[in-house]
């Protein structure tokens, strides 16, 4: 057991590698009420060509298995269904499937070890069968309608689209009617095998607990059960080039007020500085150009070309970053002639550039009084680099005018990509 | 936890302490009757104040400062509760013992100034900030049909005709118009003069404090009388339930139904009521979605949602184009079988302990706690430990007794149609 000290704040992490390789994290809160837990495996949309365990070549696999495979690793051979078994002590359960993991998770006050014994043998016992794949292609058919039918969702899938050539964030996570049609009971066995094995996993427990207890349970439960030496899983790499595929696209679809997305590919190859620390520059640097304190965003309410500031979007795709700017407007071309402007002379203040980190130092310590969002703070930060920032307060602080500067005058803002969707 | 209710003579000042919290909440309410016509001008206001001030004249001086605040946390909500309007303003902000000294004073101040300082010249708001939030509203209102759900149960609610839960809560395009500075002006002085006031903290505080912080900056001063009268009248059951179809483009149909609940008691309406819908469509492991999802593949969600002060009670599907009947045969089949008790001891009390969990986890969140004892207020409702109480007493007869005061009234179907249907997609 070790405990990972968060400096500046006062606040602990426990923190424990299990000898199969799953590693535990646990937070104590012990005026929290609920508990919330989280078992995440580091396999989510993007990770759909690699070697699958055991075996020597590169396989490709159908997009949408990840997601695919979440909902069949709830479906429990014989007996209680994990809805069921988790509602007899009143905790809520469910699972959601990203760009780079998938998670199962489970929130209530009683029952903490027992729920988390069978969160662990409910997620470690799959049971795929041709007949069980088959009846939920109809399920995960009508999802995939379920957003064809949203506007906001079929924006943000052309976003990537357009955006990447290779970069397998350019799919959708969910994946095509046609992609679910050809996923089998084999190919979920393979990526299970490959994925949910635990040197591949990690849990973490926020709440009210006592922590020895817990982690001797969890190890007693892992120790029992079989699993193949860990394995370092072999992604295949994939090339992208800085150009985006459309540089401009109109999507038809009714929807009352036009949709404009503008994108900025931005290449996260050759930057000096970490990468953590350069993604807090681009975050500090693109809110302050349009969200609702720039003058960006006076100008543009002032001109009546927007009514709601834009929404900034900032994704990392490993090899690039994909900036979003995002509104809804009939004055589309009008906001994309301002974006431009204001991207030809980037300026940001020492004043703004303070202002901005007062407000994410401040974002620290309000989420330290919510268990959901500190243990969604860990799952974020090992997902981004297998560790978790011990010093999030002193790193915001260090940021500095200088070296803000220094990445402006580096950023190339040339690969861009405007998508509208209207009627 | 330790709560207070102060009486302020023109308002009440409820004070929760608790060191459970980083951060202090402050919540002002007020509340009149609903009226249609007052929806969209009380919508306004709700987005003008927190626009700008007179010591923040444009909005952005006016966030920045919530930055410079660190990150004080400003919003604002109109909500309908039962018969009432509750127009709702609030700030979070991180406990001074987290950031520096004198700052609950100014964060909870300027709260104050936000309601009290707005930016207005001869007695009327400025025409800049009146036409953005306009703007801002008009185009809330034009998007709703983006949210096929949404969209399909304001059509449902809608034929109910003058019931308050009828009226579209965003507003409508033709007051909108109506609306001038100075209009919106003598209605922001009716709300500060007639509306019933309940202000909420909660945090890590000391109650002398806040009551002489409220005592020099809160300006309410007229007195009302209380009254309670949020719980709505019933609509009249149905024999057979009135069906209606409207035809658009799209890949997935979108069900819903509303149902009345008539003669409840108190008891059925506070817990048995909660039990019942939780069973029915209230959760991931309910019997609604086990028969129309797990077992059929008809629809992607099915849910259901009781109004506890409406006496309705909605059900609503995202479904696979031309399965309106079969969803409709399964629904109408579930609710017989509940009525009937035809339902295991497991799904019942698996519901009662999802309920009694949710009381409990509702007190780790500031808005829980306040929304608890608003309540406590409003309609009388228990305490924490008195509600966990009822609901364990709740029994499999109360299920079935309460079932049947529950009937199927009005159907609309957003009814999706392709073009050459066809399930490949690009």
């Amino acid at each position: 057991m070790k405990k990972i000290k968060l400096n500046t704040i006062g606040e602990e992490i426990t923190y424990e590698k299990l000898e199969n390789g799953l590693e535990v994290f646990l937070y104590n809160k012990s005026d929290s009420t609920n508990n919330y837990v989280t078992f995440t495996t580091k396999f989510g949309s993007i990770y759909n060509e690699f070697v699958p365990l055991e075996e020597f070549k590169m396989k490709k696999v159908p997009h949408g298995v990840a997601h695919f495979l979440e909902h069949k690793v709830f479906v429990q051979k014989e007996g209680l269904q994990p809805e069921e078994f988790f509602s007899k002590s009143g905790a809520l359960c469910n699972a959601y499937t990203t760009f780079k993991n998938t998670t199962y998770l489970f929130s209530g006050p009683n029952n903490l070890k027992e729920n988390i014994l069978y969160l662990l043998d409910y997620v470690q016992e799959p049971y795929f069968t041709e007949e069980n794949v088959e009846s939920e292609k109809g399920i995960i058919t009508q999802e995939i309608h379920m957003c064809d039918d949203n506007p906001t969702d079929v924006l943000y899938e052309y976003i990537r689209k357009n955006s990447f050539y290779n970069n397998p964030f350019k799919d959708s996570i969910i994946g095509t009617t046609n992609d679910i049609n050809k996923i089998t009971k084999d190919i979920l066995y393979e990526c299970y095998n490959t994925f949910y094995h635990p040197g591949n996993m990690f849990l973490v427990i926020t709440g009210n607990f006592d922590e020895e207890d817990l982690l001797e349970a969890i190890k007693k439960n892992q120790s029992e059960k079989n699993f193949h030496s860990p394995q370092k899983i072999k992604i295949k790499e994939y090339q992208e080039p800085n150009k985006v595929v459309k540089q401009k696209e109109i999507i038809k679809m009714d929807t009352p007020v036009p949709k404009l997305a503008y994108n900025i590919k931005i290449s996260l190859k050759d930057i000096e500085i970490d990468i953590r620390r350069y993604n807090l520059y681009l975050f500090i640097l693109f809110s302050s150009l349009f969200d609702d304190t720039s003058d960006f965003d006076r100008e543009a309410k002032d001109e009546n070309i927007i009514t709601n500031s834009l929404y900034l979007n900032l994704l990392n795709c490993d090899s690039h970053a994909l900036i979003s700017l995002i509104n809804e407007t009939p004055s589309y071309e009008s906001v994309i002639t301002k974006i431009e402007n204001t991207l030809k002379n980037i300026k940001i203040t020492e004043d703004d550039l303070n202002r901005k980190k007062k407000v994410l130092i401040s974002n620290e310590l309000f989420s330290f009084e919510n268990i959901e969002v500190i243990n969604d703070m860990i799952v974020d930060n090992i997902i981004f680099d297998g560790k978790i920032e011990k010093d999030m307060i002193g790193l915001l602080k260090s940021l500095n005018i200088q070296e803000m500067n220094k990445v402006i005058s580096n950023l190339s803002l040339k690969n861009y990509s405007i998508v509208i969707l209207k009627k | 936890m330790n709560y207070e209710q102060i009486n302020m003579g023109s308002y009440n000042l409820h004070i929760i302490k608790t060191t459970k919290f980083k951060t202090i909440t402050v919540e002002v309410n007020f509340r009149r009757k609903l009226k249609k016509e007052e929806i969209t001008i009380r919508n306004l206001l709700k987005s003008i104040l927190l626009y700008t001030t007179k010591d923040f004249k444009t909005e952005q001086e006016l966030i920045r400062e919530t930055e410079n605040l660190y990150d004080l946390k400003l919003v604002s909500s109109n909500m309908r509760i039962g018969n009432d309007s509750n127009l709702s303003f609030k700030v979070r902000f991180l406990n001074e013992k987290y950031t520096e000294k004198s700052m609950n004073e100014y964060s909870i101040s300027f709260l104050m100034n936000v309601l009290f300082n707005p930016n207005i010249e001869n007695e009327k708001f400025l025409d800049d900030g009146l036409k953005k939030c306009k703007s801002k509203l008009e185009k809330s209102i034009q998007k709703l049909s983006d949210n096929k759900l949404k969209y399909t149960l304001i059509k449902l609610l809608e034929t109910t005709k003058d019931m308050p839960y009828s009226y579209n809560s965003f507003g409508y395009l033709e007051d909108l118009e109506s609306i001038t500075s100075e209009s919106l002006y003598q209605y922001y002085q009716s709300v500060l003069a007639n509306d019933f006031v309940d202000v909420f903290v909660v945090g890590d505080i000391e109650t002398n404090e806040i009551k002489e912080l409220f005592k020099k900056y809160f300006k309410i001063n007229t007195f009302k009388k209380y009254k309670k009268d949020i719980l709505i009248d019933e609509l009249t059951p149905r024999k057979r339930i009135k069906k209606i179809t409207e035809e658009y483009e799209a890949n997935q149909s979108q069900l819903t139904i509303l149902c009345t609940m008539n003669h409840l008691t108190d008891f059925e309406r506070k817990y048995v009521l909660l039990v019942y819908n939780e069973m029915l469509g209230g959760s991931s492991n309910s019997l609604l979605l086990d028969t129309v999802r797990e077992k059929n593949s008809y629809a992607y969600y099915i849910n259901s949602n009781q109004k506890t002060y409406d006496n309705i009670l909605m059900i609503y599907s995202g479904i696979e184009n031309g399965n309106s009947e079969n969803v409709l045969k399964l629904i109408k089949k579930t609710l017989q079988d509940v009525s009937k008790g035809k339902f295991s001891d497991e799904v019942f009390n698996n519901s009662k302990e999802t309920i009694i969990a949710s009381i409990k986890a509702s007190t780790d969140s500031p808005s829980g706690i306040i929304n608890t004892y608003y309540a406590r207020m409003l309609v009388n409702s228990d305490d924490f430990e008195k509600r966990i109480e009822n609901i364990k007493k709740v029994t499999k007869e109360d299920i079935m007794a309460v079932s049947k005061k529950i009937s199927m009234h009005t159907l609309y179907l957003l009814e999706g149609k392709k073009e050459g249907e066809t399930d490949e997609k690009n």
